[in-house]
């Protein structure tokens, strides 16, 4: 990020959002919100501002498990180093404004439109942490039942607890941990697919983490199917296992809180063995969440009119022969938007979207089917049938008739048989060769 | 379709290929049966 931040040529908005996208391959044009943050670039992430700002607002960063300023850096690595204000926590003391020595401060600051005009687009969305309904394997219900998420901060040097694993109820250090898999995730009433082995991996690596602070940790991983598939992965897993990491196959049926420690009891049977159900008790429970598509990726679909896969995420071109194109000329996906995939997969998926605008972007031409609607417009009627027809928006009224983009156009025809007044024919696709295939296929009934 | 699933065909359907099923029109699906084809499907 911070490479392609100082790269020229490069632009990079951050804290904006995409409004409306209008336009075709080599000339898209792309309406940016630029969100005021009230911060002007002239700051240069000092941190004077938030260390005498009084009001606060919880660390979005660390999943709310400390807090921030009502103006803060988004976290310490951010690109750009800017400061920003949350205007719904601000109180609007201006001490900020005081104690800024480059005067960046600037609480008249509005949302700025931009308008830009590119060739390509790369839909690189990213993912969520499935939120499991509340009360789910206690979730939302026992303070000491987190997600892999949480728990991730909390081990992060730079998190909430300094790197420190915690219970959230008493903030004393769990000695025996419980990790959940597939929590949301191969689940028939949830997510039907697997989170791609990330949240196997996820599980391994963290446990790792806990046992090499803690050595007498007891942890078990509860799960339905270890997914270590791709290189050093399985060596990793084993690697756990011989640090006295405990795995036992099995699904998780009931979870309740002991009022008095908050410790947690935990039904399970061990699918493998001949014990039978039993019952444990536990510090902390982890739940390895699923990865969902981004909260609000809904409206860039809307933008892009792209598809969706049956699991929420963007549809590709074709699930195994290309899955980095979309089925729009000139926009393709990147990452997690297109599925579940960990940070190599997601690497690799990225750099050949790169490369596919690149081999797309670095030619002078774009060649495009001739198989597209054309309308004869001494017939048409003016009626707007077809643009509303249109799934590719390739249509448009005008004063003499309807105009085809060629090359948004797909020819798929669903204009021409909406067509009232038979005023528009798809080239090599045209009525009379359909009759006479068909009166050629029935001559001999 | 049927081929994806490893179907046949009965041997008396005879395919007609368009590139949507958004172009299939009225008036073709009313010729063929006035041709004498008994039933047309569409499949997408």
């Amino acid at each position: 990020m911070l490479q392609s931040a100082r790269t020229e040529g490069f632009t990079l908005h951050t804290y904006s959002e995409v409004e409306e996208v209008t336009g075709f391959v080599g000339n898209f044009k792309v309406k940016i919100r630029k969100r005021a943050r009230y911060v002007n670039k002239d700051c240069n992430g000092c941190g004077a501002c938030w260390e005498v700002c009084p009001a606060y607002g919880y660390n979005e960063f660390n999943e709310g498990m400390d807090s921030r300023r009502a103006i803060y850096s988004s976290f310490a690595q951010a690109v750009p180093s800017l400061a920003q204000i949350d205007m719904d926590k601000c109180i609007k003391c201006e001490l900020c404004k005081g104690a800024c020595e480059v005067d960046a401060i600037d609480f008249d600051q509005e949302d700025e439109i931009l308008e830009i005009e590119v060739g390509s687009i790369a839909v690189a969305t990213g993912w969520d942490e499935f939120e499991p309904p509340t009360g789910y394997l206690g979730y939302n219900l026992y303070p000491n039942v987190i997600t892999q998420l949480k728990l991730e901060r909390m081990l992060a040097p730079n998190g909430p607890t300094i790197g420190h694993l915690v219970r959230p109820s008493d903030g004393k250090e769990p000695k025996k941990i419980l990790f959940i898999q597939c929590v949301g995730s191969r689940d028939l009433n949830m997510n039907s697919y697997c989170s791609s082995g990330v949240c196997c991996m996820i599980s391994i690596k963290n446990s790792k983490l806990i046992k090499q602070h803690s050595p007498d940790a007891d942890i078990i991983v509860a799960y339905m199917d270890m997914r270590a598939a791709g290189k050093d992965y399985e060596e990793y897993f084993t690697a756990s296992r011989k640090e006295g990491i405990k795995y036992i196959r099995t699904n998780v049926s009931r979870i309740k809180e002991d009022p008095e420690t908050r410790n947690l009891k935990i039904v399970l049977q061990n699918t493998l063995g001949s014990a039978g159900l039993r019952e444990l008790e536990y510090d902390l429970v982890i739940l390895s969440a699923a990865m969902v598509p981004a909260r609000g990726v809904g409206k860039i679909q809307k933008l892009l009119k792209l598809e969706n896969s049956q699991d929420g995420f963007f549809k590709e071109f074709h699930a195994r022969l290309n899955p980095i194109d979309t089925k729009i000329p000139g926009i393709v996906l990147a990452g997690v938007a297109q599925g579940p995939k960990s940070i190599v997969e997601s690497i690799a998926h990225g750099r050949a979207a790169a490369s596919s605008l690149a081999r797309l972007m670095g030619k002078d031409k774009y060649r495009i089917l001739l198989i597209r609607a054309q309308v004869e417009k001494e017939r048409c009627a003016k009626c707007g049938l077809c643009e509303l027809n249109c799934p590719y928006n390739a249509i448009t009224l005008k004063d003499d008739g309807a105009e085809v983009n060629e090359i948004l156009c797909r020819g798929c025809g669903a204009c021409l048989a909406n067509c009232p007044s038979e005023s528009i024919t798809l080239r090599y696709y045209r009525e009379p060769q359909y009759e006479r295939q068909i009166d050629a296929i029935l001559e001999e009934i | 379709m049927a081929g994806t699933i490893r179907a046949q065909y009965p041997a008396t359907l005879r395919p007609v290929r368009i590139n949507c099923s958004g172009r299939v029109t009225p008036s073709l699906m009313m010729r063929a049966i006035g041709k004498g084809a008994d039933a047309v499907a569409i499949g997408a």
